[in-house]
């Protein structure tokens, strides 16, 4: 089975035309996942767009040092990258400039004139990478990104579609990442308010001490931010508040699947068993991105 | 666009300095170079300001809003070069990026000349640009972007075509040993022979001999496919490729930067080029909206208008839907301005600033004609002026000391402007000291307006002495909180026109009436009126 091929159906089912992953953490499979969607997108003979919300196809992590999938673009991909991070060769087609900057240089669109492994380097801001999918859109058929959470908030209200990675090395048990992740798919998948009902609109965060002072106050109403990047909880916090209270948000994002990685180099869960569980929990179709398979 | 020694912080402040700047602030970065660049005419520079004033009411009205604001975008647009060439100029082989950039300036000239034809005897593209443009144009890829493609060069065309055919040898030879990887870990395909996940759970017997290990998990291995020897020796072939066609890649690229380097002195001339006229076309724009004539630059330090407005003012009036009354002086010497309480005599003072300082860079002034001399300074002396000087001091002492410091300059070419000094001291001792500063300034050349509710400083002082009409009327209307409201029924009445007056006798201040007008009450209105009568 593909991975890729079932992320890209799910997408297009849903009338979106572009895929955004984001993760429980980091190593947890996110560049495979998206990995796997362009390839499956290529064969699609579709038009690609790629990019990413910060600093992707590095050889090595950041962080930890560890190795890193790397992107191999094919000829005709659009993709946007820091100036400094484009190979002088092969040569790749300049398609425009943005006025965004990264931190290695202006924010370039251009497009692989040969097939070459790419480091791709988004823009900082939700704002930025709303551009950036946004000029992509316009000249490729189809857009995937690696998102940070914190930059998602430029989805809100659009028809994107979202994948949640989560993996082994996000959390030291598997009760945890299953948790973490189910929690987080909650979040981003808050519900779009019903006007026609009582509500109290959030400027800004919801934190937890205001969720203590709404659930205290035994509060029935709708509580409605502007969207899911706005809730500010995470973990059993985060459920506890789900369950309790009504939490809305003016601009909803789509959540559409759920990609686990069971291993990363300090630990590994059962995949199967992961997988399964995670799905479960999100109720969400749920793909293991290394064995290629899908829980049940 | 810098104000030098013409003005200082307070004076700059009250004359609408900042204001003039972002009005005709250019929209690139070499407008912004060249805009930095300005400063203001002096005195024995005054054909340059007129010619300069008059070139750019000459592009205002040539240039139309939809020309002028096709070549803004143009402009706006345009990365800047400036660095590109810089680099080439010292033997710096440029990127793709680069190029891109360049082709885009090239291509912005040329449409900009075709824009404006007939506004410049000089076009912006001359024959290096052209040259430049006509080796870039083979890199144009279809959608306008910019690819160092094949057709740059020959040798880069064959050397990509032996890569192509390496690549494609290279992929079958992998493609056979992946396959036959797949089939023995009983998988479809290796999707990425350079890196792929075994889950040692899924391993039943030993990893193929082709499969090396880079990194080991306690739950998985990360692999690598090792070529066999028909793949390696296919990879070399490949590689060498690569480096052939890249080595061929640096060549065009070289011989491109090359030429950058040959025409540079003229592609930075019409890069400066480009930053002046993005320049004249925000100061033309300027001139065409506010309705802007160039000045008659006198050689005498004088300052003339008719129907002259204080900019500033006159959008904010304009956009709570009011109109700014257009103001009529000759200031060829000292005078004295009187006037009411929100007459707009402040507004007189810095209107005379605004149209010198116009004048000063080279704009056109927003009146219906002017005969202005260039001041080596313009200083104002009044509320707000003192403020750096700390808390201190009391109002009269700063206002004295800003004084003492204004006499000390040393420009020949001085424009005071000053509002109501010795405001805050007795009005009998106000107005010997209004008296002796205009004495003073004509003993020293100066020319200068001073505003005040003193009566009798411009017949001591013989100077002329002029007056705002005031108010046509007391509007009797009941208290309002409104404020906006009292305003509008204030700018009804009032006639803010400016008239030179014979009588030396003070304006009447219609403090008391304008104290109802804003909404005091009407016990304690016609309590000042008593006292008044008393």
């Amino acid at each position: 089975m593909h991975v890729g091929k079932e992320l890209l159906a799910l997408a297009l089912r849903r009338g979106a035309r572009s895929l955004c992953v984001v993760g429980t953490g980091k190593n947890v499979g996110k560049t495979v996942a998206m990995r796997a969607a362009y390839e499956a997108a290529c064969a699609q003979g579709l038009q690609v767009g790629l990019a990413s919300a910060g600093l992707d196809g590095e050889a090595a992590d950041q962080l930890g040092g560890h190795a890193k999938p790397r992107i191999a673009l094919r000829t005709g991909t659009l993709f946007a990258t820091a100036r400094e991070a484009l190979p002088r060769s092969p040569a790749s087609e300049i398609v425009a400039l943005s006025r965004l900057q990264t931190g290695a240089g202006t924010l370039v669109y251009a497009r692989a004139a040969g097939r070459a492994r790419y480091e791709l380097i988004g823009p900082p801001t939700a704002s930025g990478l709303r551009e950036v999918l946004e000029e992509l859109a316009a000249r490729a058929e189809f857009v995937i990104a690696d998102g940070a959470i914190d930059r998602v908030a430029a989805l809100a209200g659009g028809r994107d579609a979202i994948v949640v990675a989560c993996g082994a090395a996000a959390a030291t048990t598997m009760r945890q990442a299953v948790e973490d992740v189910s929690a987080l798919v909650q979040r981003l998948g808050v519900a779009r308010f019903d006007s026609g009902e009582p509500a109290i609109f959030i400027e800004g965060a919801l934190t937890p001490t205001q969720i203590a002072g709404f659930v205290g106050a035994g509060e029935r109403r709708q509580i409605v931010v502007r969207d899911p990047t706005q809730i500010a909880l995470r973990g059993r916090a985060a459920a506890k508040a789900f369950e309790t209270l009504r939490i809305r948000c003016e601009r909803p994002l789509h959540v559409i699947a759920v990609t686990t990685a069971a291993i990363s180099p300090e630990r590994g869960f059962e995949p199967d068993a992961f997988a399964h569980a995670v799905a479960a929990a999100t109720r969400l179709p749920t793909f293991d991105v290394y064995a290629g398979r899908k829980a049940a | 666009m810098k104000h030098l020694g013409l003005l200082d912080a307070a004076s700059a402040q009250a004359v609408g300095f900042e204001w003039l700047t972002a009005a005709v602030a250019p929209v690139s970065a070499y407008g912004e170079r060249h805009f930095s660049g300005l400063r203001p005419f002096r005195a024995s520079e005054a054909s340059l300001a007129r010619s300069r004033a008059e070139m750019v009411a000459t592009v205002a009205a040539a240039v139309d809003e939809a020309r002028s604001d096709a070549a803004r975008a143009l402009v706006r647009e345009l990365p800047d070069v400036s660095g590109a060439i810089a680099r080439a100029s010292i033997g710096e082989i440029l990127d793709d990026v680069n190029f891109f950039e360049l082709q885009r300036f090239c291509d912005a000239l040329v449409r900009i000349d075709a824009l404006l034809s007939g506004v410049y005897a000089d076009p912006l593209a001359g024959d290096e640009v052209r040259a430049l443009a006509q080796a870039l144009e083979p890199g144009r890829s279809a959608g306008g972007g910019f690819y160092l493609a094949g057709a740059l060069s020959g040798e880069l065309e064959r050397a990509r075509g032996r890569l192509d055919e390496a690549q494609r040898e290279l992929e079958q030879s992998s493609a056979q040993a992946a396959g036959r990887v797949a089939r023995v870990l009983g998988r479809d395909d290796i999707a990425d022979a350079d890196e792929f996940i075994v889950m040692r759970a899924e391993l039943r017997d030993a990893l193929p001999a082709c499969v090396r290990v880079v990194r080991e998990a306690p739950t998985y291995l990360l692999c690598a496919l090792e070529y066999d020897e028909v793949t390696l020796a296919a990879l070399e072939r490949r590689d060498a490729a690569a480096q052939e066609a890249a080595a061929a890649e640096e060549g065009v690229r070289a011989r491109l930067s090359s030429l950058v380097r040959e025409h540079a002195a003229r592609l930075e001339g019409a890069a400066r080029g480009l930053g002046a006229l993005d320049v004249t076309l925000a100061a033309a724009r300027f001139t065409r909206r506010f309705a802007c004539v160039p000045a008659t630059i006198s050689d005498e330090p004088v300052l003339s208008f008719v129907r002259a407005r204080f900019l500033p003012l006159a959008v904010e009036l304009e956009q709570a839907g009011r109109s700014f009354t257009p103001l009529d002086l000759e200031l060829d010497d000292v005078a004295v301005l009187t006037g009411p309480n929100m007459g707009g005599k402040s507004v007189c003072l810095q209107t005379c600033g605004f149209v010198a300082l116009c004048a000063a860079f080279g704009l056109p002034v927003p009146a219906e004609r002017a005969t202005i001399g260039l001041f080596d300074e313009v200083a104002w002396l009044g509320i707000g002026s003192d403020r750096e000087l700390g808390g201190l001091l009391s109002s009269f002492a700063k206002e004295v000391l800003r004084l003492r410091e204004i006499f000390n300059r040393a420009a020949p070419r001085l424009l005071v402007l000053i509002d109501e000094f010795g405001r805050t001291t007795t009005p009998h001792e106000g107005k010997a000291l209004s008296v002796a500063l205009l004495e003073r300034l004509r003993e020293r050349g100066a020319r200068g307006m001073l505003a005040t509710h003193i009566g009798g400083v411009a017949s001591q002082a013989g100077a002329r002495h002029f007056a705002v009409r005031g108010l046509r009327g007391i509007p009797d209307r009941p208290p309002t909180s409104d404020l906006r409201e009292a305003l509008e029924t204030l700018a009804a009445s009032m006639d803010y026109r400016i008239v030179e007056v014979s009588s030396d006798t003070a304006a009447r201040a219609d403090a008391i009436a304008l104290t109802a007008l804003l909404g005091m009450d009407r016990s304690f209105v016609e309590a000042a009126y008593q006292a008044l009568s008393r």
